[in-house]
């Protein structure tokens, strides 16, 4: 009988299976195994459970940092544009789908995609640790493990112990075999060089369909282009906003923390029907937030897409001018029923939208109960106070104002333009970076990021001179 | 006036820990661990606690955690995420099978966001973490969008320790890589938050911009009496 493939080979056969760009979490075990081939040109970044993106390869006794270790407890080293988040941030960047691939061991896993690798029943107690999370949270789940435990299978019809996630595994790699589970059971696509199928088949429990294009275990890695985040404008950066999109943008109404250079180019480009979700809908141009340094003068805000009438609605805090004697362009048009909105409190706004980029369905806030905001939804109690329940907001489109971005897109603000940023880069499909600097990988001291670059697809530099001024144009 | 946030000792800082008291541990790992609280805290003495902490090991000659605690009979129960790998035995598991110690055993994901729930003053959160486990048994479960989510409570503590890199005399805290981990997430879901601090610097010469945990979520600074 042939050999069964190293614990060295599997791993490689799994790191084949990782994409330039990817955010991939490797379990304890055999899955930490895979990093040995994740070599920095990859351009995949490493997620790891207490809050580190971007680690490399073990650290040496030289270079170990006491203060920096992986999941399991070892030391690490970061790679350059690699960030340093908070526990919390881990797993929400994990519940909120930006976890491309999670890689785990398993106890058992089935044909139909169960995974369960965390509690042997008869020990009584297991430890879920974040494998349940990764295994739930991540958009692709390969197992990865020996196909036998001691000669008992280990690929099932069905887990018997308790599960770490139903019906989600999508590939395992495995010292004999390369499966993928489908709709119509699990396929056999690889074999380890010099096996039969029969002989496999005879140590998997689970029905195996094999694969119309049977192949031997193929260890090559893809060849891929670089991903580039940089465009080279904003006219490039928002060129495939379409009509009807949601746009989160806004900062907090003023000149610092707005992205004027996107929103000019938004203008120019011309979608219609546009959501957007601000604190203001455009107030700068009419309240000190966006005082002119000439009288002929005015701030650049959301009034220049309100008056190509692209806006067809908006979700905001602050929608409505704080002076009655000079109404924002937004309130003209909402009088003038042009548009709708809907109105949200501040705390609530940040928090629909953290749920959004975090994966949290809803919530329960004490915000706005017995008042207009209550209307038409759900108020519960706990512990004898009433909450309101309040559904995530999620953006097909983030226009996020920063200060610096290096090119993997790792962002850092400038004082008080963090505000709605920072929780809007998380929350949309493409969020779109505006920053006055761009920097190499590594530039950026890891703890200071703020926006780690996997929520960040592009970046644009505002132009040398740029004004968030714009002349006044008499009618 | 009010008195200062900066405690001599870190037995003056646990004082008022009380029997049968909820505490936050920080940590994980040894980075952002905050010994020298630990070690104070088994001075102290109080019994009958409740600790919230990622791991429980085994008692290590060089290290003060939780499971030193618990080697010294100062817990009643455990919240936890991590007692060890499904092969390996450890102290605090062969306690809780002879009934000594209650164990409550949470997936990272849920813990952190309990956590913060409590942090942030929510009443309840829906998240997808732990559907179609033993995880979902017991739990109030709805469906959006054509996802099943479960309604995870807050959860929060009479007291957090935690572990920092530096402070100011507000509490203003910074972290250093990884001992950030649970820690400012659990410095807001304490009614007393302690920190445990490498050095205590001048207000003012802690950048605005870099501090994590502001000070108004910690009530009382010691500085580390060893590294940690």
């Amino acid at each position: 009988m042939a050999e069964r493939l190293s614990r060295d080979l599997i791993a490689l056969r799994v790191a084949a299976e990782l994409r330039r760009g990817q955010v991939v979490n490797l379990g304890i075990g055999l899955p930490t195994l895979v990093a040995n081939y994740v070599s920095r040109d990859r351009g995949i970044t490493l997620h790891s459970e207490n809050g580190v993106l971007g680690y490399g390869p073990h650290a040496s006794d030289e270079t170990q940092d006491p203060d920096l270790i992986n999941a399991r407890g070892e030391h690490t080293t970061l790679l350059p544009g690699g960030a340093v988040i908070s526990h919390n941030d881990a797993f929400g960047i994990v519940r909120g789908g930006r976890l491309d691939v999670a890689v785990l061991g398993a106890l058992q896993v089935s044909e139909k995609g169960g995974l369960a690798n965390w509690l042997v029943p008869e020990k009584g107690l297991g430890s879920p640790g974040g494998a349940l999370d990764m295994a739930a949270g991540a958009k692709r789940l390969i197992v990865i493990t020996e196909h036998t435990n001691g000669g008992a299978p280990k690929i099932l019809k069905e887990c018997t112990y308790p599960l770490t996630v139903a019906h989600r595994v999508n590939l395992i790699v495995t010292d004999l075999a390369v499966m993928e589970v489908t709709p119509e059971g699990l396929v056999l696509k690889e074999i380890a060089p010099g096996w039969l199928v029969e002989a496999v088949r005879e140590l998997t429990e689970a029905t195996l369909i094999v694969s119309a294009d049977l192949k031997e275990m193929d260890f090559g890695f893809p060849k891929e282009p670089p991903v580039e985040k940089v465009c080279s404008s904003a006219a490039e950066a928002v060129a495939d906003v379409f009509d009807g999109a949601v746009i989160l943008m806004d900062g907090f109404g003023g000149l610092g923390g707005m992205a004027h250079y996107l929103m000019l180019a938004l203008r120019d480009q011309g979608a219609k029907e546009l959501t957007v979700v601000g604190n203001t809908v455009g107030i700068a141009r009419v309240s000190a937030f966006g005082a002119p340094p000439s009288p002929d003068l005015q701030a650049i805000d959301h009034s220049i897409l309100v008056e190509t009438g692209q806006i067809r609605r908006a979700i905001a805090s602050f929608p409505v001018s704080p002076s009655p004697s000079r109404p924002s362009a937004f309130e003209g048009a909402y009088r003038r029923g042009e548009v709708e909105m809907e109105l949200v409190p501040q705390g609530t706004l940040a928090e629909r939208l953290r749920a959004g980029g975090y994966g949290v369905a809803a919530f329960y806030t004490p915000t706005g109960v017995g008042t207009v905001v209550a209307e038409g939804k759900e108020v519960r109690e706990f512990n004898g106070r009433e909450y309101l329940l309040e559904r995530a907001i999620r953006g097909d489109f983030a226009f996020v104002r920063a200060h610096k971005a290096d090119t993997l897109g790792n962002l850092v603000y400038r004082g008080t333009s963090r505000n709605f940023n920072a929780v809007m880069a998380t929350a949309a499909d493409i969020t779109i970076a505006e920053v006055d600097e761009i920097v190499e990988p590594g530039e950026l001291d890891p703890e200071a990021i703020i926006t780690p670059g996997l929520f960040v697809k592009r970046i644009v530099q505002r132009p040398p001179g740029f004004s968030p001024f714009q002349p006044i144009v008499k009618e | 006036m009010k008195p200062g946030k900066v405690y001599p000792t870190a037995l003056r800082a646990v004082e008022d820990v009380f029997d049968g008291a909820v505490v936050m541990l920080g940590g994980f790992g040894g980075p952002g661990l905050p010994q020298s609280l630990v070690k104070a805290l088994i001075e102290q003495g109080a019994r009958d606690l409740t600790f919230i902490c990622n791991t429980c090991f085994e008692p290590k000659p060089d290290e003060h955690d939780v499971a030193r605690l618990v080697d010294h009979g100062r817990v009643r129960k455990l919240i936890t995420t991590f007692i060890g790998r499904p092969n390996q035995e450890m102290p605090a598991l062969d306690l809780w099978r002879r009934g000594k110690i209650e164990i409550e055993m949470v997936p990272q994901g849920i813990l952190a966001e309990r956590m913060r729930a409590a942090a942030t003053g929510l009443g309840g959160i829906f998240i997808p973490n732990g559907v179609g486990t033993v995880f979902e048994d017991g739990q109030e479960k709805r469906t959006f969008d054509g996802q099943e989510y479960i309604l995870a409570t807050p959860l929060k503590a009479d007291f957090a320790l935690i572990g920092a890199h530096q402070a100011d005399p507000l509490g203003n805290l910074t972290y250093r890589l990884t001992q950030r981990n649970y820690n400012p997430t659990m410095a807001a879901a304490a009614d007393v938050t302690i920190a445990e601090v490498r050095e205590l610097v001048e207000t003012g010469e802690i950048d605005p911009e870099r501090v994590v945990t502001p000070g108004i979520y910690v009530d009382r600074l010691v500085v580390a009496e060893r590294g940690i």
